[in-house]
């Protein structure tokens, strides 16, 4: 048999392999596959048909049709294209909730010191438009950015103002915890069509030990009402934050989720940054989480299967990765990284950072992150040494312990995590709780989508719109 | 070969352009013949676009293969556009000779918009779709024809016409349309007619539809499960399970159109596709619905 190898990757999942293409199409074969295929001695001729038609194995040195595997590929990356559309604001460190995991290290409601000047938002506007993206989101974050509405009121109608040349589709997302949403909020949001993102983290009893205030679920709840009354509900999504007592509560919370009328839930891990570095043992939490993870997407399959509409997120993002041909837009699952490719911050300092958990690093006087000042040019900013330097670590094709990885296509490259907890931008793979986590709850859903096709497909299928 | 005259009333107005064809498929029903027809059909074919009623709703350009024309296609198709603006163009072709994105971008101007082409795809490996199409190197030209004409945005039906060569990868070639050719409009799982080859050469090619339904059913679950548009032509109702009724359509052109005796008995018979009256023998299994 004489063919050429085409690059792909493989492991074994349960009493299978996988066998993952570079543009990540999947094959589930039986064990033994992999090295069939190195030794040229494939047997099933089905199979062998399927490896050339499917470019994981060539029948010319140079597939003849390698233009269409190499436009495959561009689509997969496609999210270069668009170049950064998330850019987040950071209004202030004000906050008028006490959670116990806060990422932000908020501060409280009355200080002074800990918000963004109106000349900082000016040039953090300018700076969003220097993307080329056809399609710019400008998410306001905190602290409790609704804490600062003329802030807000004036970032949105600089950038409509500026909007009006360049024409591009502009996206406004507030994320808050809906315990402020007073008139004058409301009315910015339904004035320029402001999305609510809030955090609910489940039932009443977890929600507010979470929050370390006794009346907040309450008021979340009420804010929660009175904005989709204002905006729609289709206007108001929720996530949550698995703090270490919520992962006790994995059907308790989707069931919270259901009965507040939300048809989607986001199972999110706490991060390492701030005040939750003090919290927990994080192997054990990672543990945990996993553990977590299932118990509460099967809940969530169980819903589905009664008829109820309930999608979990991040269960989404895998499945388009691992069963479309089409890119999937998710900052936190990607290589090139998501750092300044897909999002930019503006923090409250006046300075620019690299992520949402650059600047939560900074609060602890890391500085690493940190792009530079806002009123440096974008050029200088985007463009410099320190920017270059993470480029040659934010491919997940080329760092090791990720280049072999059969996961690989549908994971990504996190320097900011890798710094932050193992103190090394490039990152060791195998203690890497991040590594940990997704291989573990991808190959999770891997698992589902080969070995409980007909189950689970029909659910799936209605995920993945 | 003698053409029927365009009828406002038919589903079914073709303009036949040549017998010659590239391909030579082993189950054509209408084997190609190496004779210089172009010039002629393209001169009765400007007669027949002149006369036609100018609220025909849509014209086929079929043969053979209609891009043996070469340029003559386009001015044909320059013709169609001038004397019924308001008619969509379907172009029957085997897309190879797309696989040069000029001649795919010619007939982007030239359609203005209202052309679609719809091409077969009988494998999706290479040489089995070689060999259905008789013809070595058509696989890569056809896929490479058909992302040109995407390229250009022109509308792509993809057919699979349905045979014992390429049935038990029906599921395989869904899941390669899914990834690779996501951009086409619709596929259709065609039924053989069985006239021509697949008449003459029946033991190598023909299959009895109860042979391949599951193969097919997988195949158009798969691609709707993706929601991509799937349909299935020439395939009786009787012989789909009831879920797959939805997808099945009355795809037979009216004037070889036909029904049996068992059908008169059925309540489905107003939605079903019936019969090729062309070919030589029924499909078995055929039962009515009481």
């Amino acid at each position: 048999m004489k063919y050429y190898l085409l690059p792909f990757k493989f492991t074994r999942l349960g009493d299978h392999e996988i066998l993952v293409n570079e543009v990540g199409d999947l094959l589930y074969v039986p064990i033994g596959t992999a090295e069939q295929i190195v030794n040229r001695t494939i047997e099933d001729q089905e199979l062998y048909k399927t490896l050339v038609a499917n470019f994981f194995i060539s029948e010319t040195r140079i597939p003849a049709l390698l233009d269409v595997y190499a436009e495959r590929l561009a689509e997969k990356k496609r999210f270069l294209d668009d170049y950064t559309a998330l850019h987040i604001f950071v209004l202030t460190l004000r906050c008028n909730q006490l959670c116990v995991y806060c990422q932000a290290s908020s501060q409280d409601e009355c200080v002074s010191h800990a918000t963004m000047s109106m000349e900082s938002m000016r040039l953090a506007v300018q700076h969003m438009f220097k993307s080329r993206s056809k399609y710019l989101t400008m998410e306001f974050q905190g602290g409790e950015p609704s804490l600062e509405p003329a802030l807000i009121r004036y970032g949105i109608e600089l950038a409509e103002q500026i909007n009006e040349t360049e024409k591009r589709h502009l996206t406004y997302v507030l994320c808050t915890n809906s315990i402020n949403l007073t008139d004058e909020v409301l009315g910015i949001c339904t004035q320029y069509n402001v999305l609510i993102s809030t955090s609910l983290d489940g039932p009443s009893f977890l929600h507010n030990t979470n929050r370390g205030k006794q009346d907040s679920y309450e008021r979340v709840v009420k804010g929660i009402a009175k904005a989709r009354e204002v905006l729609g509900a289709d206007r108001v999504s929720a996530l949550m934050t698995a703090s270490e007592l919520s992962l006790n509560y994995p059907t308790e919370i989707v069931d919270e989720y259901h009965k507040l009328g939300f048809t989607s839930i986001f199972l999110r891990a706490l991060n390492p940054y701030g005040k939750a570095t003090d919290n927990a043992d994080w192997e054990a939490y990672t543990d945990r989480f996993i553990e977590f993870y299932k118990q509460a997407f099967e809940h969530i399959i169980e819903l589905n299967k009664q008829g109820h509409v309930m999608i979990e997120e991040y269960a989404a993002i895998i499945l388009r990765k691992l069963l479309t041909p089409w890119c999937t837009g998710f900052v936190d699952l990607q290589s090139p990284a998501g750092i300044v490719n897909s999002v930019l911050i503006y923090n409250y300092d006046g300075y620019m950072y690299a992520s949402d958990e650059s600047r939560m690093l900074a609060e602890e006087h890391d500085y690493t992150f940190q792009i530079g000042k806002l009123s440096e040019p974008y050029e200088n900013l985007v463009y410099s040494h320190k920017v270059k330097e993470w480029a040659k670590v934010w491919n997940n094709e080329t760092i090791a312990g990720c280049s072999d990885c059969a996961l690989q296509a549908y994971c990504g490259a996190d320097p900011v995590r890798n710094h932050t907890t193992q103190n090394d931008l490039y990152g060791f793979r195998p203690t890497s709780l991040f590594c940990k986590k997704n291989k573990a709850i991808i190959e999770y859903i891997i698992s589902c989508v080969v070995d409980r096709n007909e189950e689970l497909m029909p659910i799936f299928r209605n995920w993945i719109r | 070969m003698k053409q029927r005259p365009l009828d406002i009333n038919s589903n079914d107005n073709t303009l036949f352009t040549t017998e010659q064809c590239n391909n030579h498929c082993i189950m054509c029903c209408q084997p190609p013949r190496k004779i210089d027809d172009i010039d002629y059909y393209y001169q009765q074919n400007i007669k027949r676009v002149m006369l036609a009623p100018k609220d025909l709703p849509h014209i086929a350009l079929t043969g053979g293969e209609p891009t043996l024309m070469g340029d003559k296609l386009f001015s044909l198709i320059r013709l169609i556009r001038e004397q019924l603006p308001n008619t969509d163009i379907h172009i029957l072709s085997n897309g190879r000779k797309f696989a040069d994105p000029e001649y795919a971008k010619q007939l982007k101007l030239a359609g203005e918009g209202k052309v679609m082409v719809g091409v077969p795809l009988h494998s999706d490996y290479e040489k089995d779709h070689d060999i259905i199409a008789g013809s070595k190197g058509a696989y890569n030209e056809t896929i490479l024809g058909l992302y040109n004409l995407a390229i250009q945005g022109i509308a792509i039906e993809l057919r699979i016409v349905m045979n014992k060569l390429n049935y038990m990868r029906f599921p395989q070639m869904a899941s390669f349309i899914h990834k690779n050719l996501s951009f086409v409009n619709w596929t259709a799982f065609m039924g053989m007619e069985r006239v021509g080859f697949a008449d003459s050469k029946s033991e190598h090619i023909w299959i009895e539809p109860i042979e391949y339904i599951d193969y097919l059913c997988k195949a158009v679950q798969l691609l709707d499960d993706f929601r991509h548009e799937v349909v299935i032509f020439n395939i009786p109702l009787c012989l789909l399970p009831t879920k797959y009724h939805a997808f099945a359509e009355r795809s037979i052109s009216d004037w070889k159109n036909k029904y049996t005796d068992c059908c008169e008995q059925c309540r489905l018979k107003e939605q079903c596709c019936g019969f090729f009256a062309t070919s030589t023998q029924l499909y078995t299994g055929i039962k009515p619905f009481n």
